[in-house]
């Protein structure tokens, strides 16, 4: 039987968690005072190269390996939290913002202490005014008590974390995205190289990291690599934030250990299966921009490396579960539907595929999709893989592709007999 | 804010003095200008008209273009006036699993208004919004600042009947 194991989630019930009285209470802010008094700040890298720790954000990239890519240098550096948390299904951050906004402060200030910096940005999405007061609070009772500002702990350590709020706009969660957002303009993402850590805020080397991601390295630095790097499996230590929504009788957001259970065991064991009883037919297991899951294909063990064994991927933690009532002609729109309104419209394969998709898709939603669409929807999604600036055009094909290729009896079911022309 | 002051290109003395304070957490003051336009939008009747935007662009000293292009990029900026209320569902995967697009026909219907339009009376604007990331207690919606989860019809009603 699958149970939670709960770390980042441990005091979530407790309302006055967020408060800092409670907070310290419950061991909060030991870890900042350990590394600031006992380690030197590669001590803190160490520490976490050694937890295993990867991003939390979806494209689960080592953690201590992203630090230590900042150059040595003397221009300031800085720390970008990325909590613009907007894929569709992910709801994840805001439950450690809410419930518990000072392990992330504190693992802000981990975290700029093992870099250099003395500036943390939390990029918060414009649509969460209740994160962003949650933090608001935390940072200023923290201040208060000389843990952010000057002098942290009594320390020669000085580091500012500010909440900056977006204001509605998928795109600004691409890291790069994010960067030019914050200093003020449209997000739009940019070509790398120039890498962020070496290049990022104001043309110095900047840190991007996952809200649950930072929240990880309090842990890691009050307990220990060796504890986190015991818990999970291989590849996925530690625990992570699962959020499970649609068709089931227990969505809600989990924290568990990788590796422990399969996707099966999961859904139907721990979320006792669907709402209406009826069969599953497809699971996106990491967010919507991944490839779906057959009902046959949910006995991987679920971490990172097994569940990209199935062609998909663990993305940001987000399952989202349909049952057998739902047409995939409608998924696949609504998915093209959001990804179409949120491509920035730099690069004509991401803004015109997108459109494009959309438009095949809604034809074939109203049946009148032709054997046509059908073979433009796949050449438009090839063509857009891998030829845009960021990773917002693949977001769609995965899932597009992934639908017409284990659904495709459903599409030719609703095609329209007689050829014609698209668009 | 009167009328008078909005037209002489003043925010109040408050607001003035919140903004100056968000710039200096940054080492370029145009970082501050999007959580300034929040506030500044507040103040503004809910968006942005071209002596507003003018009022932005000479506060942060960029162009008017350049706000301009920052109103139409974010969704949560308006360049277009809006009702006394801002009420988003959100269309997205999760909430359209557990009936999002029925509580659309249901506002629609009942209010008698469009997504992107305002009721007759003003009381609120109507928008479709993509995840709002609150999947796990779907469906749901966001009215000014306040969240409701798991949506029903009478819930929806017991909400926007009271708005004023
Ligand atoms: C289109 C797109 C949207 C993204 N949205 C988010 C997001 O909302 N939150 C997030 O943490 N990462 C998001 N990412 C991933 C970030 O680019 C980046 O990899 C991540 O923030 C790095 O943090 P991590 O290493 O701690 O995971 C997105 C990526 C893409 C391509
Ligand atoms: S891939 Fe799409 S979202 Fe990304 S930069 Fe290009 S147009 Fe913008
Ligand atoms: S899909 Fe509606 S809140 Fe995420």
């Amino acid at each position: 039987m699958i149970s939670e194991t709960r770390i980042m989630l441990e005091f979530a019930d407790d309302p006055a968690q967020k408060t800092l009285e409670t907070y310290r209470k419950n061991g909060g802010y030991q870890a900042l005072e350990k590394a600031l008094k006992e380690m030197k700040p590669g001590e803190v890298t160490e520490e976490v190269l050694k937890s295993g720790l990867r991003g939390r954000g979806g494209a689960g990239f080592p953690c201590g390996r992203k630090w230590q890519f900042v150059p040595k240098t003397d221009k300031p550096k800085y720390l970008a939290i990325n909590a613009d948390e907007s894929e569709p299904g992910t709801c994840k951050d805001r439950q450690i913002m809410e419930l518990d906004p000072h392990q992330l402060i504190e693992g802000a200030l981990l975290t700029c202490y093992a870099i250099g910096a003395e500036t943390a940005y939390i990029y918060v999405r414009g649509e969460y005014p209740h994160s962003i007061g949650a933090l608001e609070n935390a940072i200023e009772e923290a201040r208060a008590a000389g843990i952010v500002g000057k002098k942290i702990l009594g320390t020669k350590f000085r580091c500012d974390v500010w909440v900056h709020s977006g204001a509605g706009a998928y795109i600004c969660g691409e890291e790069t995205a994010l960067l030019t957002s914050l200093e003020g303009n449209r997000g739009y993402p940019r070509l790398r190289p120039p890498f962020p850590a070496v290049e990022g805020l104001w043309g110095c080397p900047t840190v991007i990291n996952n809200v649950e991601t930072i929240a990880c390295v309090t842990h890691i630095i009050k307990r220990g690599g060796d504890w986190f790097a015991g818990l999970g499996c291989e590849g996925s230590t530690g625990t992570r934030l699962f959020c499970v929504s649609g068709h089931v009788q227990k969505p809600g957001v989990y924290e568990f250990e990788c590796g422990k259970f399969t996707l099966r065991e999961l859904l139907e064991d721990f979320c006792g299966g669907t709402l209406s009883g009826r069969p599953i037919k497809g699971v996106m297991p990491g967010g919507s921009s991944m490839p779906v899951l057959l009902p046959e294909e949910l006995d991987c063990q679920f971490d990172i490396d097994s569940v990209a064994k199935t062609g998909s991927s663990l993305g940001s933690g987000a399952i989202m579960v349909f049952d057998d009532s739902v047409s995939i002609l409608d998924a696949a729109l609504n998915v093209a539907e959001f990804y179409s309104h949120e491509s920035c419209g730099q690069c004509t394969p991401c803004r015109e595929g997108s459109d494009w998709v959309r438009k095949i898709l809604k034809k074939f939603k109203d049946g009148n999709g032709t054997q046509r669409d059908w073979d433009v929807l796949w050449s438009v999604t090839d063509n857009m893989d891998g030829t845009t600036i960021c990773a917002l055009a693949e977001a769609l094909v995965w899932p597009t592709q992934s639908y017409l290729k284990k659904y495709e009896a459903e599409f030719k079911a609703a095609m329209k007999s007689e050829a014609g022309a698209t668009a | 804010m009167s009328a008078k002051a909005a037209r002489e290109g003043k925010f109040s003395k408050e607001l003035h003095a919140t903004i100056e304070d968000l710039m200096t957490r940054y080492p370029q003051k145009k970082a501050a200008l999007i959580p300034a336009m929040h506030l500044i939008q507040k103040e503004r009747e809910g968006w942005f008209s071209r002596e507003t935007i003018r009022d932005t662009a000479e506060l942060f000293a960029v162009s008017d273009a350049h706000v301009q292009g920052v109103v139409g990029f974010y969704d949560m900026f308006h360049a277009d006036p809006v009702g006394r209320h801002v009420v988003r569902l959100c269309k997205t995967l999760s909430c359209m699993l557990r009936g999002a697009d029925a509580l659309k026909d249901h506002i629609c219907e009942k209010y008698d208004v469009e997504p992107g339009g305002t009721t007759d009376d003003g009381t609120f604007t109507f928008k479709r919004f993509e995840c709002l990331g609150h999947c796990t207690t779907a469906p749901m919606m966001l009215v000014d600042e306040e969240k409701y989860e798991e949506l029903t019809p009478s819930k929806i009603d017991a909400v926007l009947g009271g708005l004023s």
